[in-house]
């Protein structure tokens, strides 16, 4: 774990971050801490709210800002039709790449 | 920022932005470092870095890159109001987070050149330069 896991979680990020989306939704911290929880202790603040910036940008997201007590109103997320649409894509993606994946590691590429 | 804005100017102020650059613009950079000053002294630090970096390797033209600034700003006023260190906004590689924050952004216009210049150079070589 560490450094490896923090590579390969890379490209799975915002696919990881929506399926939390997708069930509730959240700010950033919250995001973070869950993430934390989950064992992926390495996860910084700061990435979770780039990619958050990047899905709202992209429409994949519905951003309402709910006042806080302590310090500013808070970006709360939630997916919308089109992130459902996208996570739906990675996940089809992901058992693709998982199924190759623990073929290589049963014995080579034949199929 | 929007057109009906524009239409609504004086000449004097036409003028000026000429000469200046839009002044709304340089509203929102005030508001922007005024909110920056309002951070607990070591997020002050951390952003100001940010700022410096980002003025070299950012986009450094337009609404885009004022955005981008208020995206910062917000994240850092989020941070200390929760009490998340300064390490733990960054993580480990402080490049790696500035780098992907960035990419969010418009190109700035000197990038977007050299890019430009780059693919069709490949184009080029690979013959697929259908101009000539």
């Amino acid at each position: 774990m560490g450094k490896l896991v923090t590579e390969m979680l890379k490209g799975t990020l915002e696919g990881i971050v929506l399926a939390i989306l997708a069930v509730r939704p959240a700010y950033g911290y919250e995001i973070t801490a869950w993430l934390r929880d989950q064992g992926f202790s390495d996860i910084a603040e700061g990435t979770i709210y780039a990619l958050l910036v990047r899905v709202e940008q992209r429409g994949l997201v519905d951003v309402e800002k709910v006042p806080s007590e302590k310090g500013p109103p808070r970006k709360v997320y939630s997916l919308n039709a089109q992130g459902r649409e996208y996570l739906e894509e990675f996940w089809r993606t992901w058992s693709f790449l998982a199924e190759r994946i623990e073929q290589l590691r049963k014995g080579g590429p034949q199929s | 920022m929007t057109a009906e804005s524009n239409e609504s100017k004086s000449r004097y102020l036409q003028y000026l932005e000429l000469v200046l650059g839009p002044l709304e613009d340089k509203k929102r950079w005030r508001q922007y470092k005024a909110r920056v000053k309002g951070l607990p002294e070591n997020y002050r630090i951390a952003v100001e870095a940010l700022e410096r970096y980002l003025m070299h390797f950012g986009p450094a033209d337009g609404a885009g890159a004022m955005a981008m600034y208020e995206d910062l700003a917000d994240l850092f006023e989020q941070s200390a109001a929760d009490g998340i260190p300064i390490r733990a906004v960054f993580g480990d590689d402080p490049i790696e987070f500035v780098e992907t924050f960035m990419a969010n952004y418009p190109l700035g216009q000197y990038r977007r050149r050299e890019r430009d210049r780059f693919t069709s150079a490949v184009e080029r070589a690979a013959g697929e330069d259908r101009t000539k």
